[in-house]
């Protein structure tokens, strides 16, 4: 995947801000902070993401797609930061 | 002279088809009903009030505000008037045009996110405003301003419109 163009990023940004949970609440920095924040993520992402799918075990790297990795990534990442709650919570 | 003030409600809010705040309701021990402004894309509510008892000189739109969920940032708030006089003005109501908006640029003031603030329009597009007209009010935040730095909803609580009397 390469990086968004400059129109997913401005929805990702606007759509992140009305999405944004109440508990956490947003950090003390502006729109166009969050925006650059939200472009150096997609950078990250785009330099990183080699590294991250040479991290994942057989036969998982190999039989999931990308979209597949993502939501994995994404559900870790979530519940490292305690954004994810379980049935069994 | 005295002056007249009459509130605007969010619940009594009304909306064009398209770009209008989401009402909300939030509140622990008492709700809190507001309009939700969008921090990307423009939005605005609409009322309808008769300006009773309306003498001269501008209008005061008071914006009761809070943010969602940011704790820095910028707001630009609009509010726009237009004025119909019954049984005087043939404008057709279902096609008559807004008067120049007025605008403010209120900022969060920080310590806690969903604080209170007042912003304060001066409304000097009075679009012909005479006494006991049918008014109608459009309050907007700009959200598309570069001046509008504020991350996520802001929420309307209540507003105010304000002008001296006969």
């Amino acid at each position: 995947m390469a990086v968004m163009d400059a129109t997913n990023r401005l929805r990702t940004w606007s759509q992140i801000m009305r999405d944004w949970p109440r508990g956490t609440g947003l950090p003390g920095t502006t729109k166009p902070d969050l925006r650059a924040a939200i472009d150096a993520t997609d950078d990250w992402i785009e330099a990183n993401q080699g590294s991250f799918n040479a991290a994942l075990p057989l036969p998982f790297r190999t039989a999931a797609t990308a979209p597949q990795k993502t939501f994995l990534f994404c559900y870790v990442a979530m519940r490292r930061a305690g954004l994810l709650k379980a049935q069994e919570d | 002279m005295a002056t007249v003030t009459q509130q605007l409600d969010p619940g009594s809010g009304q909306f064009l088809a398209t770009a209008f705040p989401a009402l909300v309701r939030g509140g622990t021990n008492f709700p809190v009903l507001g309009l939700a402004y969008d921090a990307a894309a423009n939005e605005a509510a609409f009322w309808l009030i008769r300006a009773v008892n309306y003498g001269t000189g501008n209008v005061t739109v008071h914006v009761d505000w809070y943010a969602d969920t940011a704790t820095t940032g910028d707001v630009v708030w609009q509010a726009q008037l237009a004025a119909i006089t019954p049984d005087t003005d043939t404008q057709d109501v279902e096609t008559k045009a807004l008067a120049t908006l007025n605008t403010v640029t209120d900022t969060h003031l920080g310590t806690v996110g969903q604080r209170l603030h007042r912003a304060i329009i001066t409304v000097t597009n009075l679009d012909a405003l005479a006494v006991n007209d049918d008014l109608w009010i459009r309050i907007a935040r700009d959200a598309a301003n570069v001046a509008d730095t504020m991350a996520g909803d802001a929420v309307l609580a209540l507003a105010t419109v304000s002008y001296s009397d006969v």
